[in-house]
């Protein structure tokens, strides 16, 4: 034996068993033969008791069996089994009277406390795995993802950043000349740093030289004023779906407020186009119902695609959501066209899942219409005939009905702002179990389609009405504690007993729902009109509302159950199957099993949280 | 102390040949010393807890069930002290064999050309005896990975290994009959045993993957005893 022992090649098998254990991965393979010689083993019965004190220190790793974490007041802070590490000695610091019990019969590996500092101070992200709790070990994993797609680039990396700029009283063939000098097709028209207008080359084609404008004229009398601008943070798919949409080829980038760079079409060109965008400009194209099945057909397999060419779950949400909005625009455009136009200005409301932007394949249609208040009685009938149009073609397109007839079909949900006004303050004036459910879906709201104000408007007294009302909140939160997290008391995932869906979990409706639910009454309560619930996360912490930390932790969370439940979806398909939001906890990877668990406990760790901030006492 | 006494007895037989009624194949004295050496570490108490004791826990590979035809191929083994198995005690040795492996190659895995690389006898020996020495052996199913490992003691050093002896199948199978459990066929093989008390499985197979799961198995049976486990409890 030498002074640096190595473990014996013949027990590569525990080598490979640490190796999947995080953050062992992090070790080169030479280290964990190291780490892996001065490892002990012992075998302990169910009930068990390791205490802080008792052996100084030393790092346990699970081979078999489960042990929970609890401390003085008897709380449980985690359950776990096989591949999970625990050091009492350091969660002592942070957790008084910490202890761990074991549940079940365990073979622990047992790492020396002086091995274990040695290797936090050699291998950092080993340290870091240690030295910070749970929560931040799933958002690395969340942070883990294969590099995006070339469509999920921000635009902040493709647009132009050298701006030209005139002001608003520079004469036109001023303005034309900054742009041949500069050879390039627009300009901005700014007074400081205040975007006031833009002007392309097409503007003084046909606004000043086909018309025969005196080209001394000052450039504000041709520009677009106020041109429509997109963030730094959207993605080249936002971008080039705007483009597409609008018919414009050269938009402003802006960054808090102001101007950073301009994006133009042919920007656009230099990045690989993908299907997503073709889809959805070629769905605004089709002139029948049968046309718009036939096009959103293959939308299973460019799921597949998307996923496994690593589009994040929420890119994957923002995607198909904007396929379900243009199959359901082009839909009032055909009944338009059937119908004649409408009588009064109106919305066309998306609830859910849509709503939010986080479609997947196989969701069903919650809708409603929102009309403008001045409808005649004999205008109704038309409304009517719309909604039945859009939802039979919808339905007929794959997003079926819903079995909760929220849909524009029904009565309740097409009516008047002011009848939806009435509405909601029923709803929050009297929070019974069925309006809360109402609200959980209603205040997931999008325009989808025609007069956005009607929308924003409605939101607003939404908004008004509820984040005051403590009495609606309280009623709220009981929702949201409604579903606990899918993680039972030994430490196993929570599965169906018996049925079809035996021993798998349904991921959408214990892990997706109840992070949306935590969300929306954080939103709802803080007056936030966001409706995506990353977004809706990001402006929770950006307001103060929720601590950076908390925010992040469901994100992260989110995310890992999301890709969790994507990537099951692709092997349904991929077998031949319909996408289910169910999955076999067991055959999962082991490390997915790890960042669902941890996911879940955040789930919970939230819960906790609603219950303390809208139902204490309760 | 019954243990202590038949040890010290049977040995002293070859301390001083002329006096035993066997007649020892290795006349000289000096010959033995390697096991001699070991058998002066050894101190079983067994009386005493069995943490206090250390443990070595061994499988071999032969090359046939039987000892007759059969000849020990590889041997592994582990250290148990304190209650704890120290992965970095593990030993795996393979032995120069005297014939080829022929068809038993397929059970075990060894083949001659990787056999041809390992020790002799004598090298195997002195190893495994400076790492017996002070403890218990272990092996499941010790009759007959002893018989191999006592047939190369005798024509080495003229005496049988004559060591404290745990053989894990015994316990096991105490422990079913105490509770009555109808023993089912391949009850007691190893995989089995293991599985009884929630232990990993390895997929691989070989003299020392094999002692680490007898380890782990003594570990389970021992932890299942409950408290105050003497080494005469293992060992009786």
């Amino acid at each position: 034996m030498t002074n640096a022992p190595t473990l014996n090649p013949e027990l590569n098998s525990i080598r490979d068993f640490l190796a999947e254990c995080i953050p062992f991965d992090q070790l080169t393979e030479a280290e964990l033969n190291r780490v892996a010689a001065v490892m002990e083993i012992s075998y302990h019965r169910q009930g068990h008791v390791f205490h802080p004190q008792d052996d100084g220190g030393g790092l346990r790793i699970m081979r078999s069996g489960a042990a929970e974490l609890r401390v003085d007041n008897d709380q449980l802070i985690d359950r776990f089994g096989e591949g999970v590490s625990f050091n009492l000695l350091g969660l002592s610091q942070e957790q008084p009277g910490i202890r761990a019990t074991l549940i079940e019969d365990s073979l622990v590996y047992f790492l020396p406390e002086p091995e274990y500092q040695k290797i936090r101070q050699q291998y950092r992200d080993f340290d870091r795995f240690f030295h910070s709790q749970r929560s931040r070990r799933v958002r690395r994993a969340a942070r883990h993802e294969p590099s995006p797609s070339e469509m999920m680039r921000s635009v902040s990396g493709l647009m132009t950043k050298k701006l030209l700029k005139v002001s608003p009283r520079d004469s036109i063939q001023t303005a034309a000349q900054v742009m041949s000098q500069g050879r390039i097709s627009s300009v901005l028209v700014m007074e400081g740093e205040q975007l006031l207008g833009i002007v392309t080359d097409r503007d003084l084609r046909s606004r000043a030289v086909a018309i025969g404008v005196d080209v001394s004229l000052p450039i504000e009398s041709i520009m677009t004023p106020n041109p429509e601008a997109i963030s730094a943070d959207d993605t080249l798919f936002d971008a080039i779906l705007f483009m597409t949409q609008k018919g414009y080829h050269h938009i402003p980038v802006m960054e808090q407020d102001m101007v950073k760079g301009i994006i133009t079409a042919s920007d656009l060109m230099l990045a690989r186009r993908d299907d997503p965008v073709y889809l959805v400009q070629h769905i605004g194209r089709q002139t029948s119902v049968d046309d718009l099945q036939k096009m959103v057909k293959p939308l299973p397999d460019l799921f597949v695609q998307w996923v496994q060419a690593g589009i994040k779950s929420s890119q994957v949400g923002k995607i198909l959501t904007a396929v379900s909005d243009a199959v359901t625009s082009r839909l009032i455009f055909l009944a338009e066209q059937e119908l004649g136009p409408a009588p009064v200005p109106f919305c066309w409301l998306g609830f859910g899942s849509q709503g939010r932007g986080e479609q997947l394949l196989n969701a069903d249609q919650d809708n409603a219409l929102l009309i403008a208040d001045h409808l005649s009685p004999a205008d109704e009938r038309w409304f009517e005939q719309l909604a039945h149009r859009v939802s039979d073609g919808l339905n007929a397109c794959g997003y079926v009905y819903c079995p909760g007839k929220v849909m524009a079909t029904t009565d309740e949900w097409r009516q008047t702002l002011r009848g939806w006004k009435t509405t909601v303050d029923r709803w929050t004036k009297s929070p019974t179990a069925d309006a809360v459910m109402r609200v959980s879906i209603f205040f997931d709201l999008r325009a989808i389609h025609g007069d956005a104000s009607l929308c924003r408007e409605l939101q607003a007294h939404m908004l008004k009405r509820a984040s005051g009302n403590t009495i609606f909140l309280a009623a709220l939160a009981e929702n949201v504690l409604d579903t606990p997290p899918p993680l039972g008391i030994f430490r196993r995932f929570v599965v169906e007993r018996n049925g079809e869906h035996r021993d798998e979990l349904n991921l959408k409706k214990r892990a997706v729902i109840p992070i949306v639910d935590i969300v929306r009454i954080h939103a709802l309560a803080h007056g936030i009109s966001e409706v995506n619930t990353i977004e809706r996360l990001h402006k929770l912490a950006q307001t103060r509302a929720m601590t950076i930390n908390d925010s992040r932790n469901l994100q992260d969370a989110l995310q890992v159950i999301m890709q969790t439940r994507i990537e099951g979806q692709v092997k349904h398909l991929l077998a031949g199957k319909p996408p289910s939001n169910y999955l076999n906890p067991d055959e999962l990877p082991k490390l997915v099993r790890k960042q669902l668990r941890d996911a879940f406990n955040i789930v919970g760790d939230a819960q906790q949280a609603v219950k303390l901030t809208y139902r204490p006492g309760l | 102390m019954k243990l202590r006494r038949w040890y010290y007895c049977a040995r002293h037989a070859f301390y001083h040949p002329e006096a035993s009624a066997e007649q020892p194949l290795a006349s000289s004295t000096s010959a033995m010393a390697p096991l001699r050496e070991c058998w002066q570490h050894s101190h079983s108490c067994g009386g005493a807890d069995w943490r206090q004791q250390e443990f070595l826990v061994v499988d071999t590979e032969t090359s046939a069930l039987e000892i007759a035809s059969g000849e020990l191929l590889s041997v592994g083994w582990v250290v148990i002290r304190d209650g704890r198995i120290l992965l970095g005690s593990a030993e795996h040795w393979l032995l120069k064999p005297q014939n080829s492996v022929g068809e038993s190659a397929t059970i075990h895995t060894l083949r001659d050309c990787e056999l041809d690389a390992g020790l002799t006898e004598a090298e195997l020996m002195r190893r495994f005896l400076q790492a017996a020495a002070g403890r218990a052996l272990v092996f499941h199913h010790a009759g007959l990975d002893l018989a191999f490992l006592n047939r190369i003691t005798r024509r080495l050093y003229g005496a049988p290994l004559l060591l404290p002896v745990v053989d894990t199948l015994q316990l096991e199978k105490r422990n079913l009959e105490r509770r009555n459990r109808p023993l089912e066929a391949n009850a007691l093989r190893l995989a089995n045993c293991c599985k009884r008390y929630n232990l990993p499985l390895s997929k691989a197979h070989n003299a020392l993957t094999d002692a680490l799961a007898t380890a782990e198995l003594l570990l389970a049976q021992v932890s299942y005893k409950g408290k105050g486990v003497k080494l005469r409890d293992l060992i009786a």
